[in-house]
């Protein structure tokens, strides 16, 4: 690649934070609940076209309005958006005012990268479900993102990137790049998915929903021996990302620094994981050669693992490759088991759980790891979170179409 | 569209133009084109591995395989390629015939493939499984930037890495859209129409592929893509009702056109936030002087 003189690579900051979620709607509601191992599964109202007569799934049950001052849309505008649109303006919204970006962020390049893997699709299916007839006859408009951009008057690049389960983490990988290459002063990054029932009847086709039927609380079970499919959820994450050295400058609070990257494809089938972990292990690697750390340094990896039975075990696989013989002695744990499973909004969502792990100085446990899988084998923390230094974490997600996608987050200096 | 022109900047970012293809095809000929092709010294595609696909992800795939094929010998490795690929509303028919099945016959009815092959990653997808290709996929845009996006999104891919994470040598870049939307009946099947209406009722579905190489000097063909980037903010969005659709298929077939001829310089693309997109030739240089300052009526000068 050419030539351009650039600075340095400079260390980049999370400097806000906004989330909608299942198990909360803010930084501190979400850290709490994952350290005190609450799930957000439950059984949802199937509706009329529902493939089972019952359902498990870790809904949102209230969307957040923005806060004032950030955003031009009133209560009722706000609530006149489909549920998709609330669902990405309201993390937006409320990263932007987390980070102290007032009426003055329209004279900075602020960018904006959501990971929104299935947007037409979830605009089509809300409006033919509520009457219309868009997906027969479209009117042409502009994507999500680009609306949004002109919403909150961000001024700087606006791109939607999909990378189905791991869209959100390339969309925060992507915004790092910008601030590196010196394209963006600071860029809002992130993503989110909504619930609907093409979604959850396609997957539960494709075999990857879990079956369950007893207890939703019970029903999302990384890596134990009895799991039999993920859960569904809805919600996601957005962040705002500054270089450190800006961020200092203006006092910003940091939760942490996006350390490193890692992205690889498996390129070996559309859906099923891969079983050779050689791919998603080289993304882990780049992530942790890109924040310059080593595999002894890592404290703790908040994992993809959602639940699948050929998923978990070709992750844990990918992590013992990339850890080496350090795997051993390092925490891991999947939040899915509690959040259920946020598709296009999954990564940033665990970043927050990552932040949360540096925050409050433990790891979030796995919940319903009754039996770890002998094909998983991982220092795992089942149940209960685990107090300990947290300094440095890596955090994992995996898509259709054989995407790996590895982020290392570091405490703030 | 704009409320203002930039000023130029100097080269943010550049990289070579290894290959090209552009492929079209009506609607009505697509169902032929998923059976996989067979050309000499191209891979093969499993069997059915096109079965499922979205329209758009046939189209694009055979941009890909016919940019292969058209690369001189030797062809260099794309094992550590990644893949970024800007389709246009893709996946409308599936999403259409779903959604009536859903209401006619229940979730049991909707399709396992609609969510892997019909959605916005689905043809990046798609391309780095079939290909082989080991560096990240990602799909960008779906809307009528398309062309911004999908240029921009592989640019700032081949600019990320670091001395202890060395970036990818290279993507393939696709993108793709219809010249209209095609009209689709209630059952979401494409509705049928006067012969003479052929471009409402049997319109193109178009797909450019690129290969974009991180260092330009190892591309062979001597095209450059080089990116200016605003230093501040001058770019005011507006709304635009234009048809997002067929100004992405137009602006595909300007772009492959101007690959295809060589002009240099002839070919222009100003994104929403003001970053301008160039094809030429030459190597850019560092901090290049910037060019003179331009309007939108080289956006698609070719």
């Amino acid at each position: 690649m050419i030539v351009v003189p650039q600075p340095a690579r400079e260390s980049v900051a999370i400097t806000g934070i906004g989330a909608v979620s299942p198990v909360g709607n803010s930084f501190r509601d979400i850290a709490d609940s994952l350290l005190a191992g609450r799930t957000g599964v439950r059984s949802i109202d199937p509706g009329a076209f529902a493939r089972e007569s019952h359902q498990f799934a870790a809904t949102v049950e209230q969307i957040p309005a923005p806060p004032p001052g950030v955003c031009p849309l009133d209560a009722q505008g706000f609530a006149d958006l489909t549920r998709l649109e609330r669902m990405c303006v309201s993390p937006v919204a409320h990263a932007i005012a987390d980070a102290g970006f007032g009426p003055q962020r329209g004279r900075l390049r602020i960018g904006l990268v959501l990971g929104l893997g299935a947007e037409h699709l979830k605009t089509w299916e809300l409006d033919f479900l509520a009457g219309g007839t868009q997906v027969f006859t479209p009117r042409p408009a502009d994507t999500l993102v680009q609306r949004v951009a002109r919403l909150m008057q961000l001024q700087g690049p606006a791109v939607t990137v999909a990378a189905a389960c791991a869209s959100s983490g390339y969309a925060m990988a992507l915004g790092r790049t910008w601030l590196q290459a010196g394209w963006v002063d600071a860029c809002v990054v992130g993503g989110c998915d909504v619930l609907s029932p093409t979604a959850l009847a396609a997957f539960y086709n494709l075999r990857a929903l879990s079956r369950r039927s007893d207890d939703p609380a019970k029903a999302s079970r990384p890596f134990d021996r009895d799991r039999d499919g993920f859960v569904m959820g809805e919600g996601g994450a957005c962040f705002v990302l500054e270089r450190l050295s800006a961020a200092s400058d203006r006092g910003a609070r940091v939760y942490g620094e996006l350390a490193g990257v890692g992205m690889s494809s498996d390129a070996i089938h559309m859906v099923t994981p891969c079983s050779d972990s050689t791919q998603a292990a080289r993304a882990i690697a780049q992530a942790l050669a890109d924040a310059r750390v080593t595999a002894a340094e890592i404290d703790y990896v908040n994992a993809h693992a959602a639940g699948t039975p050929v998923g978990d075990a070709a992750e844990a696989g990918a992590i013992r490759l990339a850890l080496g013989r350090a795997a051993d002695g390092v925490p891991v744990s999947s939040t899915k088991s509690m959040s259920g499973h946020l598709i296009s909004g999954a990564a940033a969502f665990e970043a927050v759980a990552c932040l949360a792990a540096i925050d409050r100085q433990a790891v979030p446990p796995t919940l319903n790891l009754d039996h770890p899988d002998p094909e998983c084998q991982l220092d795992h923390v089942p149940h209960v979170a685990r107090c300990r230094p947290v300094r440095v974490v890596a955090s994992n997600s995996f898509g259709f179409g054989g995407a790996n996608l590895c982020l290392v987050i570091r405490a703030a200096a | 569209m704009h409320a203002s022109i930039p000023k130029a900047e100097a080269v943010s970012a550049a990289c070579g133009v290894a290959g090209h293809a552009l492929v079209e095809a009506r609607l009505s000929e697509i169902p032929v084109l998923r059976d996989p092709p067979a050309t000499p010294g191209v891979p093969t595609l499993p069997a059915r591995f096109l079965r499922h696909c979205d329209e758009q992800t046939i189209v694009g795939m055979r941009a890909v395989l016919a940019a292969i094929a058209a690369h001189p010998e030797p062809r260099p490795s794309f094992t550590d390629y990644g893949v970024v690929a800007a389709p246009c509303q893709a996946g409308r028919i599936a999403t259409a015939q779903s959604l009536a099945m859903l209401r006619t016959a229940g979730g049991v009815a909707v399709s396992p493939h609609i969510v892997p092959q019909c959605s916005l990653h689905s043809l990046a997808g798609a391309v780095s499984v079939a290909l082989g290709m080991h560096g990240p996929n990602v799909g960008t845009s779906g809307g009528r930037q398309a062309v911004s996006e999908g240029l921009f999104t592989a640019l700032s891919l081949l600019t990320a890495g670091s001395a202890t994470a060395p970036s990818i040598p290279g993507v393939w870049l696709v993108l793709s859209g219809w010249t209209a939307e095609p009209a689709l009946d209630m059952d979401g099947k494409p509705a049928r129409g006067p012969a003479a209406d052929s471009a409402a009722f049997d319109p193109v579905c178009r797909a450019v592929a690129v290969a974009l190489t991180a260092a330009p000097e190892a591309a062979g063909t001597g095209r450059r893509l080089r990116l200016r980037m605003p230093t501040a903010v001058r770019i005011a969005r507006q709304d635009d009702d234009a048809d997002g659709s067929a100004g992405a298929a137009d602006e595909i077939l300007a772009f492959a056109r101007a690959l295809a001829a060589g002009d240099d310089g002839s070919w222009s693309h100003l994104c929403p936030w003001g970053a301008d997109i160039q094809l030429g030739s030459g190597v850019a240089a560092a901090g290049a002087a910037p060019a003179a300052p331009r309007g939108q009526s080289l956006r698609e000068a070719a």
